[in-house]
């Protein structure tokens, strides 16, 4: 049987591996990425199956937990690394010819950090370590943001660093006083032992890293970083900020509140949260005529429409929640990729420069249209189920809070749909520029948004695909008690 | 009194973390900001320190016989503190050479006139 550890020990030594190469190998390096993100795929798909029966319970050192690091490879932790390995495989394809300036071996060495990051989040047991691992995926993001070394990354990169550094040490501090309360790190241990201890010292701890987590995870008053980090990263960082970076800060969020604090008081505010960050992101994303800022923006309102989904706090709840998680990636991050090449080929960001390349780009427009129908949520598209579920999910709670709320994230729909469609009518319809330097992307990125286009058009179609084991993730998130069991035996 | 013996490790490490925030919240200057984040670090490294301490109590070795565990620190939060340090360095290092290139592209460190990205 596989073990579980090589998902995050296989990228972290290539990681370190790339400067090595780099000395006798250069031409080498670039491809190093892909054959770990190639590695973690398989690796994760041979264990999806085995992890859905029982969740495979890695210890570390020798010792039994709680008193060792251990690593939970449940059906949530396996999916996400999937997710993660899938689409970081991907863009480090597009990656191959898209990043030409700059030093190539710090790109891809804080690329695969970043994802190994993300994928020692999802899979860890101990809340210490978790924060570790997002520290390097917090780090390695902060340094891509600047990655151009132009004038707007830079500052992005600044305010991107300054946010999340309070954010972490708030999170730090959090932990602490779980540490002091409990005597253990181990986050079974703490869920376990959590139900003794009075609420009134349980509220402070929870606060702190709901709020440390939630900036990565761009909640909505904790965001204000999102927008300029997003749009001033080179294409292939913004289409992993977007798809991977702030869906682990949204896991680790709900990881938190649902398996370690089992809070479901909680729920209700974090709904209206989530709603007031998704109207938020869409009405901003309405006024943006930079692309790559409009699908920033709209990022932050899928990320309020997927905690909205989770804080329903129902089996179908939590099932839409993880099924709008995945369909937003593999869209926001096909969208990325193809207004990647777009920009490169218009030479500029602003929509009305985009105007009649359909025709130039035929591949390429029509990858950017179909990620812009499954965000907004059209069918056969796989944003149509996922929404379909959460609208589901929220009338059959029979709440009129949510009901209302779930009227509210439709109209944020609404808005979506005005704004993507004005973006592809722009592509299709607009008037025709003459601009003979115009030419279709390279095969190395057509490639990558043809794979996107893919599960995007055969999930949308077949559903039950996928659902099987968005239902097993579901049920660990609720079922705190088995989660427990699992690890602590 | 005896509250202010018992409780002077935490009541520095709250006040080390809020002169933190306090900076990071109000001044302009980048380079303060980042003594700020460092200050935080440090007042966060404190707190933990001082959940594991014990007035009077030794290191976690049986170094000699008769040692009582029960007088030991708790290990624990010195390993935690430990990899906080490194990651705080990390972190101030990254944010230090940012400053750098910030200065070069705009020619202040001051944060209010760094605002060409708007919402």
């Amino acid at each position: 049987m596989v073990n579980p550890v090589l998902l995050i020990a296989v990228p972290l030594g290539m990681t370190f591996a790339i400067p090595l190469f780099a000395l006798f190998w250069k031409a080498a390096i670039k491809y190093i990425p892909t054959v770990a993100l190639v590695f973690n795929l398989v690796v994760s798909l041979l264990l999806l199956p085995k992890v859905l029966e029982n969740p495979v319970i890695v210890s570390i050192g020798g010792w039994r937990p709680p008193f060792c690091i251990n690593l939970v490879a449940g059906p949530v932790g396996i999916l996400f690394s999937a997710i993660i390995a899938l689409v970081g495989l991907l863009v480090s394809i597009y990656a191959l010819d898209d990043i030409k300036e700059g030093a190539a071996e710090k790109y891809h060495m804080l690329y695969l950090l970043l994802l190994t990051g993300a994928t020692g989040v999802v899979l860890t047991g101990d809340i210490f370590n978790l924060f570790v691992f997002f520290e390097i995926l917090c780090i390695s993001s902060y340094a891509l943001v600047a990655y151009l070394r132009e004038r707007s990354g830079i500052e992005s990169a600044v305010k991107y660093l300054i946010q999340g550094a309070v954010g972490s040490s708030l999170l730090l501090i959090g932990i602490g006083l779980l540490y002091g309360q409990f005597g253990t790190l181990n986050m079974a241990d703490i869920a376990e032992k959590i139900d003794s201890a009075s609420p009134i010292y349980l509220f402070v701890p929870m606060v702190l890293l709901i709020t440390g987590l939630g900036v990565e995870a761009a909640v909505f008053p904790l965001n204000a970083w999102l927008p300029d980090a997003h749009s001033s990263a080179p294409s292939s960082i913004s289409a992993i900020l977007s798809g991977i970076a702030i869906e682990v800060g949204l896991y680790a969020v709900v990881r938190v509140i649902f398996t370690i604090f089992g809070a479901s008081s909680i729920l209700l505010f974090l709904a209206l949260l989530a709603i007031l960050t998704l109207l938020v992101g869409e009405m901003c994303a309405f006024s943006q005529n930079n692309i790559k800022r409009m699908l920033a923006y709209s990022s932050i309102g899928q990320i309020g429409l997927i905690l909205f989904a989770l804080a329903i706090g129902t089996s179908y709840g939590v099932t839409g929640g993880l099924f709008q998680l995945l369909s937003h990636t593999l869209a926001k991050v096909l969208l990325f990729l193809a207004a990647g090449y777009m920009i490169h080929r218009a030479g500029s960001m602003d929509i009305s420069a985009l105007e009649g390349i359909g025709a130039k780009m035929p591949f390429t427009s029509l990858a950017f249209a179909v990620g812009a129908f499954s965000l907004v949520g059209l069918p056969p598209f796989i944003g149509f189920p996922s929404k379909f579920l959460i609208v589901r999910a929220a009338l059959a709670t029979k709440e009129t809070v949510l009901i209302v709320l779930i009227g509210l994230a439709l109209v944020g729909t609404v808005i979506e749909g005005a704004y993507f469609f004005r973006v592809v009518q722009a592509l299709y319809f607009k008037g025709e520029k003459q601009n003979p330097g115009r030419k279709e992307a390279p095969i190395v990125a057509l490639l990558p948004m043809f794979i996107l286009v893919l599960p995007i058009v055969v999930v949308g179609i077949y559903p039950k695909l996928v659902t099987g084991v968005l239902n097993s993730a579901a049920t660990e998130f609720l079922n705190r008690l088995e989660y427990i069991r699992n690890v602590l035996g | 009194m005896s509250f202010l013996n018992s409780h002077i490790y935490y009541i520095g490490a709250f006040g080390l973390i809020l002169i933190g925030l306090y900076i990071i919240l109000v001044k302009h200057n980048l380079i303060k900001v980042i003594i700020g984040l460092g200050i935080l670090d440090t007042g966060v490294n404190l707190f933990l320190i001082s959940v594991g301490y014990i007035t009077k109590g030794t290191a976690p070795i049986f170094s000699r016989p008769g040692i009582n565990s029960e007088h030991m620190v708790d290990p624990v939060p010195q390993a935690l503190v430990l990899t906080a340090i490194v990651i705080g360095v990390a972190v101030l290092a990254l944010a230090l050479s940012l400053a750098i290139r910030l200065y070069q592209h705009y020619g202040t460190l001051n944060l209010r006139k760094v605002r060409e990205q708007r919402w």
